[in-house]
């Protein structure tokens, strides 16, 4: 073998310096000719003789030479090249082919390659950890600072610590007190995760004891926006809803855990007083990473032997189930578990969107390459090798898919910013979300491949058999038959995708008309939160709530307001275990738990939130007055069915009190639109007064404001400054965010399917034009032999009706069994709602038809002695 | 008649030519030739004298071997 080198050399020679070479071989041949030629002579024939005679030896020129030049091995790349400008050459020629072709393949790889890469940011993207798909969580079990601490020694196949979900605090900068978002965390989730701090240092084992000040991490977007990026800040202290905190560290910007929104980290307390708080409430929850050579099944293995040493660690017997159904997953599926389901719908629905742009595209190029089949034959006829007539038509269809991929990519990096604001902004990871280029590769590669098999595989079975020898070219029936299935699979998606935007749309309508049960949806919402010292004691509290309901109404724009725990659709959780008159506790069943809304008495007239039954709370109902409650009118006829519930007591589990029923509200969608989550059994108002305000918590309600302008804002900031307001919305608001899912996937399913729609009309426009071409002979006979045009229209649009009715058939029967996928974003409609089910198909159809009949008309209003005439 | 059949004709000894050259058992060089005209001079290089011995070798136990076969003991 010779080195590689020389080798390379020789090709680049043979690349470069072909017509040097080619005049090489030439005078080659020629001086091999020359010579045989004067052998000949020499032995005695004459000139001519020995020409022919040589030649005749020698064999045939032009093959030989071409056998030389392959030796070359660059043969492919001229030929490509060449190709490659016949096939530019050859696009330009027929622009409107081309433009449509490349728009409509531009428009499916951009919104593929756009929607993938923000799906993949979601559900896919390594978290920033080292060795991310180690991390696992517990779920269903062992939830709490006390369960998730007892079980950090015990894994032997895991490596455990825990955290919390972000809560809201106070937190009192020089000059202003602002709401930042603390997740408590063990001191080994820095171990566990792998993290380090960008500055300073992680928590120690012994800062879980309670130390003075305890210390705080802050993320880096906090640390940039509150403290301008200072180095200086270590050690600083800040208030935490009014306690010293030292400030011990800073986490690079790619630590955003577990959500975005979390703005510090502290540690947890293990201080034996709160044991009480640190067992008997969730929102804990344990993270770990396995250890070496421990896997996800070793560690589901041993996850529910540890139930029963934790179960006896707790300070109050536990039932025999605790722990039972605990689960260890992978962190990254637990975080994007709810978002799932949607995006799989969506993803398929960005396919189907790409497979309909291919089929349009393999539809054009086909109906393309019947009307260049004369072309091919004559090539063929000349001596071109069908590999190489494939070869080239496989580089036009190369050109076309670069051309429209470059276009997609164009659309995908214009809609790739935007595409995000369309998620609701819960989503988790979507500012991590960012176009990755070696994603926009792998779609373009992706579609590459596609393109390729949905032009190769109809152009190596059905295209330019010789099919007419009589000279008139028409479309084989394969290809016919191949065409019109094209457009129909394209129908089908573009309806399964109608069907998909149908639901979500017909499910916004209903969510839309839903009766929430209050009225005044022009009513300012916002959250009041300050620090213990405000509220320390209740009369205090309430003294402070009243002092601020007058600074507020001493503007003239502002006329009422009212307090309560949190707003219609807040998304604000409150909700206890609860024990109802008439109805005994089991020992073995699960106390009912209770929706807990705490209001003034002004609340229900104020949302127009009607009385029912009883009266509603007034200013009698004082701290040192009988308690009372009201309930809701499901849960008045869920318990005492029939009867009156006036009279009635109720107590929580956790501070034992009865107190009375003595009213019915209308029903409220406090929870969301389309009702209460399945473990809530029913809906309990409680009046403000008589709510526990015991100093240790500190403030943190919903002020509802009748008002015409913004000025109260100023008036508390100034009155109170270390009272925070933040999230300043009206109901109305509150209202429309709380359907932002269903609307986002509404969105993106109805943009999907108007694309859909969209590019089906131009197939069907494209195809039934092309086969009234193809038939413009039979149609002028048919026209001469007193056809009317009415008739002819009919004749064209025949195959077309029968298309768009299979299509939209296939395009229902696929839809059937996918829509389940969406059931939980629909809402108020069943899953195969007939509405969505009969017009989305409808509308299809109508669709396919009104493209289809400018072609037909135009086809048959030509004149038949033209018509005749065409070839 | 059967001389015309085995008879290869000698244009088809260019193509292996380049072959050969290609693969870099063979070089070429142009000078003129004994008439006068320039031609191309073909010779062995390392490497093909190289090749050449491991082809002999290979073909002397091929024949060798059927040899064997074919020729009684």
């Amino acid at each position: 073998m010779i080195p590689i080198r020389q080798r390379f050399l020789l090709r680049l020679r043979s690349l470069f310096r072909r017509e040097e070479l080619d005049d090489e071989l030439a005078s080659e041949f020629e001086f091999h000719l020359a010579e045989q030629k004067a052998e000949l002579v020499a032995q005695g024939r004459s000139e001519a003789e020995a020409e022919a005679e040589a030649r005749r030896l020698f064999g045939p020129v032009t093959p030989l030479r071409a056998q030389c030049r392959e030796t070359r091995r660059t043969q492919w790349l001229e030929d490509l090249f060449l190709d490659t400008k016949h096939a530019v050459r050859s696009l330009r020629a027929t622009r409107s082919f081309s433009a449509v072709a490349i728009l409509t393949l531009g428009l499916g790889i951009g919104a593929n390659t756009a929607f993938f890469s923000t799906a993949y940011g979601i559900l896919f993207r390594p978290l920033p950890y080292p060795e991310p798909e180690q991390i696992v969580e517990v779920v269903d079990g062992f939830s709490g600072v006390g369960p998730v601490t007892a079980l950090r020694g015990m894994g032997k196949a895991v490596d455990y610590a825990g955290y919390s979900t972000p809560q809201a605090v106070n937190l009192q900068l020089p000059g202003e007190a602002v709401r930042a978002n603390v997740s408590s965390v063990s001191f080994n989730l820095g171990r566990v995760l792998g993290v380090h701090p960008q500055l300073g240092r992680w928590f120690s084992a012994t800062e879980e004891l309670s130390p003075t000040p305890p210390p705080v991490i802050l993320s880096h977007h906090y640390w940039r926006s509150r403290f301008q990026a200072s180095p200086a800040i270590l050690g600083r202290q800040i208030l935490i809803d009014e306690r010293p905190h030292v400030i011990a560290g800073v986490m690079p910007a790619s630590f955003r855990f577990p959500s975005p929104q979390t703005d510090l980290w502290r540690p947890i307390d293990l201080d034996p007083r709160l044991a009480g708080q640190n067992w008997g409430s969730g929102g804990f929850i344990a993270i770990g990473r396995l250890l070496p050579g421990a896997t996800l099944v070793a560690a589901q293995g041993e996850i529910r032997t540890f139930a029963a040493p934790i179960r006896a660690q707790f300070p109050w017997p536990m039932p025999e189930a605790y722990g039972a159904s605990a689960a260890v997953i992978r962190h990254d599926r637990a975080q994007s578990e709810a978002f799932r389901p949607k995006l799989l719908v969506l993803a398929a629905a960005t396919l189907l969107l790409l497979l309909i742009a291919c089929s349009n595209v393999g539809n054009l190029l086909l109906a393309r390459g019947i009307a260049r089949q004369r072309e091919f034959v004559m090539r063929e006829a000349l001596g071109a090798s069908r590999n190489r007539l494939l070869r080239q038509v496989l580089t036009e269809n190369l050109v076309l898919v670069v051309l429209g991929g470059a276009l997609g990519l164009l659309f995908a990096l214009a809609i790739a910013r935007t595409l995000p604001q369309l998620f609701p902004s819960d989503t988790p990871r979507l500012a991590e979300v960012s176009t990755d280029p070696a994603l926009l590769l792998g779609a373009a590669v992706s579609l590459l491949v596609t393109v390729l098999l949905f032009t190769a595989a109809p152009l190596a079975s059905s295209r330019w058999k010789r099919s007419s020898s009589r000279g008139s070219v028409t479309a084989s029936r394969r290809a016919v038959v191949f065409s019109l299935g094209l457009i129909g699979l394209e129908l089908a998606f573009a309806t399964t995708l109608l069907i998909g935007a149908g639901l979500m749309g017909h499910t916004l309508w209903e969510l839309s008309t839903v009766d929430p049960g209050f009225t005044a949806t022009g009513l300012v919402s916002a959250r009041v939160s300050a620090g213990p010292s405000r509220c320390a004691g209740r009369a205090r509290c309430l003294a402070l709530l009243e002092e601020i309901e007058r600074a507020l109404l001493s503007q003239p724009a502002t006329r009422r307001v009212h307090w309560a725990n949190a707003a219609p659709l807040e998304k604000e959780f409150a909700a206890a275990a609860s024990e109802l008159e008439d109805h005994p506790r089991q020992p073995r069943d699960p106390a009912p738990m209770l929706w807990r809304s705490v209001t003034s008495p002004g609340y229900f007239s104020a949302l127009g939130i009607p009385i029912l039954a009883g009266r509603a709370f007034t200013a009698a109902d004082r701290a040192d007055a009988p308690l009372v409650t009201i309930i809701s009118r499901s849960t008045a006829e869920r318990y005492w069915p029939g009867k009156s519930p006036i009279g009635k007591k109720i107590r929580s589990l956790a501070d034992l009190q009865w107190r009375t029923v003595v009213g019915v509200a209308g029903d409220v969608a406090q929870y969301s639109l389309s009702g209460f989550p399945s473990w809530v059994e029913g809906v309990q108002y409680l009046p403000l007064s008589q709510t526990i305000f015991d100093g240790k918590q500190s403030l943190n309600l919903a002020l509802l404001l009748e008002t015409r302008s913004q000025e109260w804002q100023a008036v508390l900031q100034r009155t109170y400054p270390d009272i925070v307001v933040s999230n300043i919305q009206t109901l109305r608001e509150l209202r429309s965010a709380s359907v932002a899912d269903q609307r986002s996937t509404a969105t993106l399913l109805g943009l999907f399917a108007g694309l859909g729609l969209l590019l089906g009309m131009t197939g069907v426009h494209g195809v039934v034009a092309h086969r009234a071409a193809q038939r413009t002979k039979e149609l002028g006979i048919r026209l001469t032999l007193g056809a009317t045009p009415g008739q002819l229209v009919q004749t064209v649009l025949r195959e077309t009706v029968l298309v768009a009715f299979g299509g939209a058939g296939l395009g229902v029967a696929l839809a059937y069994p996918a829509s389940s996928y969406l059931k939980s974003l629909v809402f108020g409609i069943p899953i195969h709602d007939p509405l969505s089910f009969a017009l989305s198909p409808a509308l299809l159809i109508a669709t396919a038809l009104a493209a289809a009949v400018v072609p037909a008309l135009r086809a048959v209003h030509r004149d038949p002695v033209n018509a005749l005439r065409q070839d | 008649m059967s001389n015309e059949v085995l008879l290869v004709q000698q244009g088809s000894l260019y193509p292996a030519l380049h072959r050969l050259e290609q693969q870099g058992w063979i070089e070429a060089e142009i000078k003129p030739a004994a008439s006068g005209r320039t031609a191309k001079f073909y010779s062995l290089t390392v490497a093909g004298q190289k090749q050449l011995e491991h082809e002999l070798n290979q073909w002397e136990r091929l024949s060798a071997a059927i040899r064997m076969v074919v020729e009684p003991a």
